[in-house]
């Protein structure tokens, strides 16, 4: 069998596809990628995919769902942040699970799209460190992904490996 | 068993060794072997083959797990490579980490180091410019450290050896204090970088700002086509090692040259304990390895040593080459090894904007970087309160701005729809460092590696001379940046610690009096002539110069004098 976190890493790799995670990846009620320091459950896994897409919504193009943009946040911030920013994205997304909930009277992952990014629109007036924390990691992360997806980087905004060439006057 | 023994030993036996694989080392390598010498060429390090071993070199950034950042554990498992700008996701794999190989900082110093075949020519900046009179001269008239035994006049021939051999890109500028040289065609300077250059121009009499030359093959001639390089395709991936061999690296080029020859033993995981003396033949008869493996011991011999360990460790191995002749290391009489070391101050940047020639942006990417602006400060004459001068790097750029401010598909939009932001100008310094004796690396006298080697203590700092130049930087450049009409300029002072320049220099410097220094002008150790040094560790001072040009040409001009003294018999 394939190594899990190897066959999630590739998945990772290739998040600009259109790949759904297969179910048998997912141990039910926990984060579908295996995480060192977070501790995520499904629902907030959801919570931050519905998130990622309201950040960047599908239009003619992927949006953060099917780019897996929100596995993406996960990866980055039980890697490459600190414990403490850990500590307060964790704490910042269930706080912001709670107060979405308040907000909209009802919860976020079934919200329509208007009132979502009405929502988001909002957050800066919220008074809680921890959203505000974990709401600017995730947009800081979800943008990175965006722009450095296979994606993005092969039909979008074209990342070229091998230019070729140097012009230094080139006409604007 | 006799036989076998004799046997034995003459496998180990070879006309030269060469402690260190990478630029100089490799040099060495491929003198010896194209002249016919049977070679064994020791690396610490694992191996590392051209293509083959670059794993990163054709990954797109969203195949990198962390989109090349490094994550929060390695930073903190290894917070010296992560200091370096070229530690990477794409590149770690090419770097020490700091727990493999400790050392003691004795005061804070990041020592920067590559241990495989190729050493850290993979990941070097590839700047390379040469030396004038105005360098050699300078301890000299200047009145510090000991004078050059060399003058522009014995290297020159040298440095051309091997710019025609690496291929060298630049301009033939004209300027004194930085000669012309082999080149092939230079990159150009972008808009802003011309500007900036006929600015400085027009209102300065002995400043320049020129096509920084590098070590890329612009236009490749057909002794790079031989060594299997093809011109260089603006990736800028450099530190990744580069399948089209588009830069010198050791691994692209004199390593697989030297291969070519059949004379070259190339030995990796072979970690150098020592050079072994002869008390009676009064010299160097081999070197002692431990297999940095099996940690078992074994000893190879050969007529002539070459040590090109790079700069500290080549002090390291000199120093703990101790016999009843050297008990302070060998060819050290005068105690003066391990002293003297010094480097280059890159504390200094300075940034701006610029609203003019709106009209261009650039294309492609270009792998010299930009500009150059040689040493103009105290070169025909001392007019400031400090000693010596700098050298500085100059490039623009204009970015594309993505608006990041909205949610939903204004984000997306402001993502996908960049405007092109104004020209910022950035420069960052490169000045000499005076050697000094209370600069200096040793032995501790208890502490040992995995393979029972003393650990190196440095204890190098800057002084005010360094802060003073720094405060002449900012102010000098200050002025030329007005001049051009930038706004917005920002001096910074990136508070990196010194070994950060990965120009460790000195130690074991070149002098004429076997009191004062000890190497000869022909980098052989003053009282053990047939070890020669001639990496960074033989430096008598350091000037502006980013340096590998120097020690390859040093290296080649060497092992050339070693050959004919060798025909001669005298070693």
């Amino acid at each position: 069998m394939m190594n899990r976190r190897a066959a999630v890493r590739t998945l990772l790799y290739i998040a600009g596809g259109t790949l759904v995670l297969p179910a048998c990846f997912r141990e039910s009620g926990k984060a579908s990628i295996d995480l060192t320091n977070l501790s995520i459950s499904e629902d907030n896994e959801q919570l931050l995919a519905e998130l990622t897409e309201t950040l960047i919504p599908a239009t003619d193009t992927p949006g953060g769902k099917e780019l897996l943009l929100h596995l993406f946040v996960l990866k980055m911030v039980d890697d490459c942040h600190t414990p403490e920013e850990q500590e307060q994205f964790t704490k910042g997304l269930s706080a912001f699970s709670d107060w979405s909930k308040q907000e909209l009277g009802n919860e976020f992952v079934v919200a329509d799209a208007d009132s979502r990014t009405g929502l988001l629109g909002k957050i800066g007036e919220s008074t809680d460190e921890d959203i505000k924390q974990f709401f600017s990691i995730t947009k800081r992360r979800a943008i990175q992904g965006y722009l450095n997806s296979q994606y993005v980087m092969t039909n979008l905004v074209k990342y070229e490996l091998v230019p070729g060439r140097y012009n230094g006057y080139a006409q604007v | 068993m006799a036989n076998l023994a004799i046997d034995s030993i003459k496998e180990r036996t070879f006309d030269a060794i060469v402690i260190g694989s990478g630029a100089s080392g490799s040099w060495a390598a491929k003198e010896f072997t194209e002249k016919g010498l049977k070679t064994l060429l020791l690396e610490r390090g694992r191996n590392v083959e051209h293509v083959k071993d670059y794993p990163t070199t054709n990954l797109y950034p969203y195949e990198f797990e962390h989109r090349l950042e490094m994550p929060y554990e390695d930073k903190q498992k290894n917070p010296i490579a992560n200091r370096c700008y070229n530690y990477r996701e794409d590149s770690k794999h090419f770097f020490v980490k700091d727990d493999e190989h400790p050392y003691i900082q004795v005061k804070d110093f990041d020592w920067i180091r590559g241990y495989q075949v190729g050493g850290k020519s993979l990941l070097w900046a590839r700047q390379v410019q040469r030396w004038s009179d105005f360098d050699f001269e300078g301890p000299a008239r200047d009145g510090f450290s000991v004078d050059w035994p060399i003058r522009y006049k014995d290297i020159a021939p040298w440095y051309s050896y091997v710019e025609r051999f690496v291929g060298v890109s630049g301009n033939n500028d004209g300027i004194p204090e930085l000669p012309d040289g082999e080149h092939l065609p230079a990159f150009p300077l972008n808009a802003v970088e011309d500007h900036f250059s006929k600015s400085v121009a027009k209102h300065y009499k002995n400043r320049h700002v020129i096509s920084a030359r590098c070590a890329h093959l612009s236009k490749p001639n057909p002794i790079h086509i031989e060594q299997g390089r093809v011109q260089c395709q603006n990736r800028v991936l450099c530190q990744r090692g580069c399948p089209f061999g588009g830069y010198y690296s050791a691994n692209a080029v004199t390593i697989p040259w030297a291969q070519k020859t059949g004379n070259l033993t190339l030995r990796p995981h072979s970690v150098v304990h020592s050079i072994l003396y002869d008390e009676t033949k009064g010299k160097a008869t081999g070197v002692k390895v431990i297999d940095a493996n099996t940690k078992e011991e074994m000893e190879f011999f050969a007529k002539v040593i070459f040590v090109n360990a790079s700069a500290l460790n080549t002090n390291l191995i000199l120093l703990n080459s101790v016999s009843n002749r050297f008990p302070q290391g060998l060819g050290n009489d005068n105690g003066l090894m391990g002293k003297y070391v010094a480097f280059h101050n890159y504390t200094a940047t300075i940034g701006a904007e610029y609203d003019g020639l709106l009209q261009y942006r650039t294309d492609g990417r270009n792998p010299a970087g930009g500009g150059y602006i040689p040493r103009f400060r105290n070169v025909y004459r001392q007019e400031t309160d400090f000693l010596r001068g700098w050298a500085a790097g100059f490039g623009a750029g204009r970015a594309e701005i993505r608006d990041t401010s909205g949610v939903g598909s204004a984000l997306k939009d402001g993502m996908l729809n960049a405007k092109l932001g104004t020209w910022r100008v950035h420069s960052h310094m490169m000045a000499e460092t005076i050697p000094k004796e209370d600069n200096f690396v040793s032995l501790d006298a208890n502490q040992k590696d995995a393979w029972g080697i003393p650990l190196l203590r440095i204890s190098i700092d800057y002084d005010e001379n360094d802060r003073k130049m720094r405060q002449d930087y900012y102010e000098q450049m200050t002025e030329m940046y007005e001049k051009a009409g930038f706004t917005n300029i920002q001096t910074r002072d990136d508070n990196r610690r010194p070994g950060n320049d990965i120009h460790e220099m000195g130690g074991v410097r070149m002098g004429h009096d076997p009191k004062t220094s000890l190497l000869n002008k022909w980098h052989q150790l003053h009282a053990c002539q047939n070890v020669f040094v001639t990496d960074g560790a033989c430096m008598t001072s350091t000037s502006t110069q980013n340096p590998t040009l120097t020690y390859m040409a040093f290296t080649a001009r060497a092992a050339n004098y070693a050959m004919d003294e060798m025909k001669k018999g005298n070693l």
